[in-house]
């Protein structure tokens, strides 16, 4: 199968009409000794074969009932979705230079931007970027643009590969990055905050929840952040924000986070997209491709990519940013998604999230050798269970039982030995929690 | 016009709902409470499905129509590829569960780089960037990284003024200063002026094979002797891959890192603009470099390897784009080494088939032989005030999606035309006529007709101008 | 083309009105014509010191930027913050109200550099 249409006689014709003899005197440019030999690559199946082939290899790969989180998530995707995102004049089309001729894409993406805002309660949300990571590096960069300053503080209670991710694009800046600690309740001090800012620090990032579940008191962050003139950068669940405060309401500027809960299913942790949404004043110098509402020449409202000056196809090197799309189809799972709950309806979503993780909680705290390791903070649907157990042993234990049990927290610093970082969403039943907690209970 | 959602949200049931089955319990302290509205639609699945369906309706697709698009090869894409990667198996997936769970995702990503490194004469790919733009940095923060390693201060890339807008904008992303470097006409590397620019601060050299004026480089050896011989790297923007796969390789030709993106050359869909897939490939002195972790295979069995003390790190969270990696991978098994150098030279074919029909008529700055692209350039042609805007407005009227327009900056007026290999000859000698027609006929005969264009798309001409001045980026 | 007699201009296209110690700046109506329609304007801060011929402003039209350089040394001490909010101004009145920054100069001799205003209707 190589998917191409011509049969010998069209070939034999369009060569003639060229004026060459054969194939091989169209790329008579290339010097011969540099020409490759056959490649050795396996293939040539049919369809049939080809199914047949990846069902093979599908199936080493398990499927398990997940109670892991740290960044990706099992969550409900929604029929609707599936069917929007599967139509071919969707994920066949490309970026929509030619506007007239793109009206359903950046249609979707305009609706995108507009949930985006409504939920963050941000004022501009651009059309997306790579993944929650990315986003969080970019929003960072943004907040090097606007400022003279070029200290950034971020959370140690941000996810570590995003930590990771922001390092390696400031890699050749003149940034300097440093991280503040997570106070003992797990979660960020006022006063650690207030000390370490400076008359230098452009931008404090923080996650909320953050990477170990704990909702931060942002309102006294920002707080404290506002008071020296730094920019302040958020990292949020997007699900979460169906019951816990919007960034607005913290008044953060810029807001960031991974879209993939937003009806893009786990696929080993990518494709999904980041999201970032800023304060008005910001807008023109946000990376990335953003949409706009016109019209036409008969005054009939229609979108068009715009602010297209801050791009890499104009700017070159002074663009705003290097990157030259969205991830427009995780874009529109999430504009399917969330064009669905209404406002109860979304908010019921976060608090089911909410209960069922504190069922578990509950239930798993009280257990012989497990214990909350931050007993009286707010979670969304992640919480740390210190335990005296062999973590090796429990997961092990689960896995046997098709169970992915939560992540082992021992790499990740001084505070987190004997810890387990458990998620609990809307997917998994009753049932299932109460027989993860006699598994726990039975090691 | 097709509402916007807000303007269909109503008091009815909404389309989606969640049942807790455990009581529910999430009253939360006030001050981490929500207390603004969320402010989301609440449409019945009935309309929503109207709503979504009518709205693809307006987009020209790939599906729908050709879709001529220089430098971004729109070929077809292989629904049993979308029917592998919607497996379930694949899709719930966790990145975080233990590796002998997921050997199946680690196995396509391990044969995958094996199968790149044969196209692409590398020694070893990492498929953790999400894009070809998000390739480009990984490359330059490698090489980068590795003049660092043998402590040379190395701050400038050289950037041919044909080369595509991400080059500059991601060596600038990555901290270097940009040299820009004047092409020949078809967009051809000078020497003379290579020489010039070539100093000891140059870390690398971006070019693209063959260029972006869809010519093939006839001075490579020369250009990467200069290059190697300066001390500098050279790197490959795999834009183009598609003209030369099983015809040349980059690593034969001397370059040292390369990015390819998997939704150009490999068929992966384009998606109305992501997500992609970007990975770079590097010689084996570049290795200890890639972004971690690394899928690595012991024995029978794929592990990840995360401890790799020269890594520049991490690109994004994981390890890629790993549904477009898998569609990716069934391309290349559908194909093989065979089928993969077939398509590259059917590609040129049909470029060539289409620029012989239009050398005689319009201007080819480039020549009249090219690989899998070309760049007409209408300007002398071109009277009552008719621009190249006006023509591609025009296609869409005759239900083609435009070609590329305005690029390469390098070329008046230009019109960059790249019809890919899955093109039938009776597709492409239509489109010919109708470019033709519009070029010829309809521009000096009825100009107007090309001033009002289009009017057979779902909405006329847009004011950009306004979009920009007053932007209206959300509902009001 | 209205090139005012009274004002000073450089090769990229500033116009520049020398007011005591300080210049007035804007695009020609020969540049905005060039730009087209100007739909943003980024205007330096006040108090930044500027060097002659080095990017001070940015103006922007669709599909383009531009930079826009300072026609001599000093200190920005007026930026015109009308063209952010009315970018068009800088199309309809390029000399008046689109003007967009003034400079307080830090070296008179500079001013000497500056075209007339017919060499600089030679010059374009």
């Amino acid at each position: 199968m190589d998917y191409t249409s011509q049969n010998q006689k069209d070939k034999k014709q369009m060569l003639e009409s060229i004026g060459v003899g054969n194939i091989d005197e169209l790329f008579k440019s290339i010097p011969n000794h540099l020409k490759a030999k056959d490649l050795n690559i396996s293939g040539g199946k049919t369809e049939q074969e080809l199914l047949n082939y990846f069902l093979n290899i599908a199936s080493k790969n398990k499927k398990l009932i997940s109670f892991r989180g740290a960044g990706i998530y099992d969550h409900f995707i929604p029929s609707l979705v599936g069917e929007v995102v599967g139509r071919s004049e969707f994920w066949t089309a490309y970026t929509p230079y030619q506007a007239e001729a793109s009206q359903g894409t950046l249609q979707v993406v305009f609706e995108y931007q507009s949930l985006i805002c409504a939920l963050t309660g941000m004022d501009t949300s651009n059309a997306s970027l790579y993944d929650g990571a990315t986003a969080a590096a970019e929003a960072a960069l943004l907040a090097l643009r606007v400022s003279s300053k070029n200290r950034i503080l971020i959370s140690s209670g941000v996810h570590p590969e995003y930590i990771q991710t922001v390092r390696t694009y400031l890699a050749n800046s003149k940034a300097k990055i440093e991280i503040i600690p997570l106070s003992g309740n797990g979660r960020l001090d006022k006063k650690t905050v207030d000390s370490l800012i400076d008359d230098n620090t452009a931008v404090v990032v923080i996650q909320s929840p953050n990477y170990f579940g704990v909702v931060e008191d942002m309102d006294s962050l920002s707080s404290a952040i506002k008071s020296k003139n730094s920019l302040f950068v958020a990292i949020v669940n997007p699900l979460s924000l169906g019951v816990f405060k919007s960034p607005r309401e913290y008044n953060a500027d810029i807001a960031v986070g991974e879209g993939q809960v937003l009806g893009s299913s786990m696929s080993a942790g990518g494709a999904t997209f980041g999201f970032m949404a800023v304060k008005k004043s910001l807008e023109w110098k946000m990376p990335g491709r953003i949409v706009g509402q016109t019209t036409d020449r008969d005054g009939k409202r229609g979108f068009v990519l715009t602010l297209q000056s801050r791009e890499q196809h104009i700017r070159r090197e002074k663009a705003t940013s290097n990157i030259c799309t969205n991830a427009s189809l995780n874009a529109l799972a999430a504009c399917v998604f969330l064009s669905g709950w209404g406002n109860a309806g979304f908010s019921n979503l976060a608090e089911t999230n909410i209960s069922k993780a504190r069922y578990a909680f509950t239930k798993i705290k009280s257990l012989d050798g497990f214990k909350a390791k931050f007993e009286n903070e707010t979670f969304f649907n992640e919480f740390v269970i210190e335990t005296s157990k062999n973590i090796k042993k429990i997961n092990k234990v689960l896995l046997k039982n098709n169970i992915l049990g939560p992540l082992d927290l021992s790499n990740a610093g001084d505070g987190f030995k004997n810890c387990l970082l458990f998620c609990v969403t809307e997917q998994r039943t009753e049932a299932e929690i109460d027989s993860l907690v006699e598994l726990l209970a039975k090691i | 016009m097709e509402k916007l959602l807000n303007e269909l949200s109503s008091e009815c049931q909404p389309a989606y709902g969640v049942e807790c089955d455990v009581a529910i319990n999430a009253q939360v302290p006030e001050n981490l409470k929500r207390s603004i509205p969320l402010g989301l639609p609440s449409i019945a699945e009935n309309d929503l499905l109207r709503h979504f369906t009518n709205l693809s309706r307006k987009n020209y697709a790939l599906s729908t129509v050709f879709y001529p698009l220089g430098s971004c090869t729109m070929k077809y894409n292989p629904l049993i590829n979308e029917r592998i990667a919607g497996n379930d198996a694949f899709n719930n997936v966790h990145p975080y569960q233990p590796i002998e769970t997921m050997q199946g995702v680690l196995e396509v990503m391990y044969e995958l780089e094996k199968d790149l490194c044969e196209v692409a004469g590398m020694d070893t790919f990492s498929l953790q960037q999400a894009a070809g733009a998000h390739g480009e940095f990984a490359g330059l923060l490698v090489i980068a990284e590795y003049f660092k390693s043998i402590k040379q201060k190395r701050r400038k890339i050289i950037v041919p003024d044909s080369a595509h807008g991400t080059n500059p904008a991601s060596a600038a992303f990555a901290g270097f200063e940009i040299v820009p470097l004047k092409s020949e006409p078809d967009g051809s590397v000078s020497l003379d002026k290579l020489k010039e620019v070539l100093t000891p601060e140059v870390a690398a050299m971006m070019l693209t094979v063959p260029n972006t004026l869809g010519i093939f480089e006839k001075s490579i050896d020369e250009v990467s002797k200069l290059v190697h011989d300066n001390g500098s790297l050279l790197y490959y923007d795999g834009a183009n891959l598609n003209a030369v796969m099983g015809i040349v390789r980059p690593g034969d030709m001397g370059f040292d890192v390369m990015h390819i993106n998997l939704h150009k050359t490999f068929s992966t869909p384009h998606g109305g603009g992501g997500p992609g897939s970007g990975p770079i490939g590097v010689k084996s002195f570049l290795e200890p470099f890639l972004p971690v972790p690394r899928v690595e295979k012991k024995k029978d069995k794929y592990v990840l390897n995360y401890k790799k003390s020269k890594s520049i790190g991490k690109l994004k969270a994981f390890f890629g784009n790993f549904p477009v990696i898998l569609k990716a991978y069934a391309y290349v098994k559908a194909l093989g080494g065979k089928g993969l150098k077939n398509v590259s030279e059917q590609a040129v074919l049909n470029a060539n088939y289409m620029l012989a029909k239009f050398k005689d008529k319009v201007d080819v700055p480039a020549g009249d032989r090219c690989m899998h692209e070309f760049v007409l350039s209408p300007k002398t042609l071109l009277k009552n005030d008719i621009r190249t805007i006006d023509i591609a407005k025009r296609l869409l009227d005759y239900g083609y999606y435009a070609p590329t327009i305005y690029f390469p900056l390098i070329v008046d007026e230009a019109i960059m035309i790249e019809p890919t290999e899955t093109e039938s000859k009776e597709t492409l000698d239509k489109f010919v006529n109708v470019v033709n027609k519009i070029i010829l006929e309809e521009s000096c005969q009825e100009p107007q007709k090309l001033k009002d264009a289009p009017i057979n798309a779902p909405v006329r001409r847009l004011n950009e101008v306004e979009a920009a001045r007053k932007p209206i980026l959300k509902w009001e | 083309m209205n090139i005012p007699q009274d004002l000073l201009y450089t090769k990229t296209h500033e116009w520049v009105k020398i007011e005591g110690n300080k210049v007035k700046v804007g695009i020609t109506d020969f540049a905005q014509h060039e730009i087209t329609d100007v739909v943003h304007v980024e205007l330096p801060e006040i108090g930044r010191d500027v060097k002659k011929e080095h990017p001070a402003a940015v103006i922007e039209s669709v599909k383009s930027a531009f930079d826009i350089y300072a026609p001599v040394s000093g200190k920005i001490i007026e930026t015109n913050n009308k063209v952010l909010g009315s970018p068009e101004l800088v199309n309809s009145s390029p000399y008046e109200k689109g003007y967009l920054f003034a400079i307080e100069f830090s070296n008179e001799k500079e001013l000497g550099d500056l075209l007339k205003a017919d060499d600089y209707k030679k010059l374009i």
